[in-house]
């Protein structure tokens, strides 16, 4: 962010951004049900297939593609002051609800009962560790990567995750919260809460389908993903560090039997 | 050196307010002029994060600053907030959304090639890390919150 040289000049970005924003709001939201839930496509999610599609297309060149990262930061920070401004006025609210927020947190170790043994069951060996010890947001790559070096496994597992993540995190959250919270009995406000993984985009987009469908509670849904989403981003780090992993690598022994000296005495041979 | 950083900062929010107007416009009917206040105090937030992470010397991220001060300025008992809530209001968060993720798709092109060489396999663990950390979070919230007869 301190190296921004003349991208508004960039005419073509944005002349191409102005269009997809102007044709996919004018579609609008379009839903359907599945047995008994609804899936929602906002136009946020058109907007991000589009733009991914542009890319294949001789309008977008590399100058354009590089252009477009400053903008997306710059975007989440308008995001952000608005779901500041959405936050004030229900600060009492959301201190009330202050322990929901700080335990739904815990939650977000959820990945590691439900995604690590599906990771071993289809044969996945180590790298299952780097995929399902967390949501793989950069500072769980960072964090991976440090401990177990950028070419093992671990680091091959959590580098798919957040390649996926980055590619379609915000598609899929959208879609599948929206459908969650209609096909499930939980209350919206708990989706909102869960909705803040600590990535803006998939933020947007989850509690984006959940305001969509509970419109009644719109600025709590906001004000829970957005306080939701600051607390992940600055304790999601350090909740991978002490209970993810270690947890995850437990489980894994557990799952495969495999004992950890052994599998020291394996890298060592 | 922050001047001109500054300055594209603001041309930059500026485009980014505009397009993002015109979607409220056309996906949510708010009138450009109406939203016009209510951009402009958005856009001063973004700006005081970014310059405050700029010159404070602790390795804070900008969007943090700016989350505490959209905050700050918004809590009733600061003086003109119901301005700055009423202005914001209309602001649909979901019109901010659409064109960072036009963006978003743009850029992320350059990760297609990696995508595509995940195997079917990391595609299905993915979609169960996603579906996992999102139920996991919903169910203790709504445990929670029913404990303490929030909802």
């Amino acid at each position: 962010m301190t190296e921004l040289k003349g991208i508004w000049k960039d005419w073509r970005l944005h002349l191409l951004v102005f269009g997809i924003v102007a044709l996919t709001e004018w579609i609008g939201v379009f839903q359907f049900t599945v047995g008994p839930g609804v899936i929602l496509l906002l136009p946020m999610l058109y907007a991000m297939l589009i733009g991914l599609g542009l890319f294949f297309t001789p309008v977008i060149k590399k100058a354009q593609a590089l252009n477009a990262e400053p903008l997306i930061v710059l975007g989440v920070t308008l995001l952000i002051a608005k779901i500041g401004v959405i936050i004030g006025p229900s600060l009492p609210k959301l201190i009330e609800a202050g322990p929901a927020l700080l335990l739904q947190e815990f939650g977000n170790l959820g990945t590691i009962f439900i995604a690590l043994p599906i990771a071993v069951l289809l044969g996945l060996k180590r790298e299952s560790i780097g995929m399902t010890h967390s949501v793989a947001r950069e500072p769980n790559v960072g964090l991976i990567v440090d401990k177990y070096g950028f070419n093992s496994p671990e680091g091959r597992g959590v580098m798919a995750i957040y390649i996926f993540g980055t590619v379609f995190g915000a598609v899929f959250m959208g879609v599948i919260s929206g459908f969650l919270a209609t096909i499930t009995p939980l209350h919206p406000l708990s989706f909102a809460m869960a909705s803040g993984i600590g990535s803006g985009s998939m933020m947007a987009a989850a509690s984006g389908s959940l305001v969509a469908a509970f419109p009644a509670f719109s600025d709590d849904i906001i004000a829970f993903a957005g306080a939701s989403n600051l607390l992940s981003l600055s304790t999601g780090l350090y909740m991978s560090i002490f209970i993810g992993l270690p947890l995850t690598e437990k489980m894994y022994q557990l799952m495969t039997r495999e004992k950890p000296s052994q599998s020291r005495v394996r890298k060592g041979a | 050196m922050l001047l001109k950083n500054v300055q594209e900062w603001t041309l930059l929010l500026l485009i980014f307010g505009l397009i993002a107007a015109i979607g409220n416009w056309i996906g949510y009917s708010v009138f450009p002029v109406a939203a016009l206040p209510g951009m402009a105090v958005l856009i001063v937030i973004c700006l005081a994060g970014l310059i405050l992470q700029h010159v404070l010397p602790v390795n804070i991220p900008s969007v943090a600053y700016i989350g505490i001060i959209g905050i700050l300025v918004s809590m009733p008992v600061m003086p003109g907030s119901e301005y700055i809530v009423k202005w914001t209001e209309n602001i649909n968060i979901l019109a901010l959304a659409t064109p960072i993720l036009a963006y978003a798709g743009i850029a992320i092109g350059r990760s297609w090639t990696d995508f595509v060489k995940l195997g079917w396999r990391s595609v299905v663990v993915a979609m169960f890390v996603m579906v996992g950390t999102f139920l996991g979070s919903a169910l203790i919230a709504e445990v929670v919150l029913r404990m303490q007869k929030i909802i």
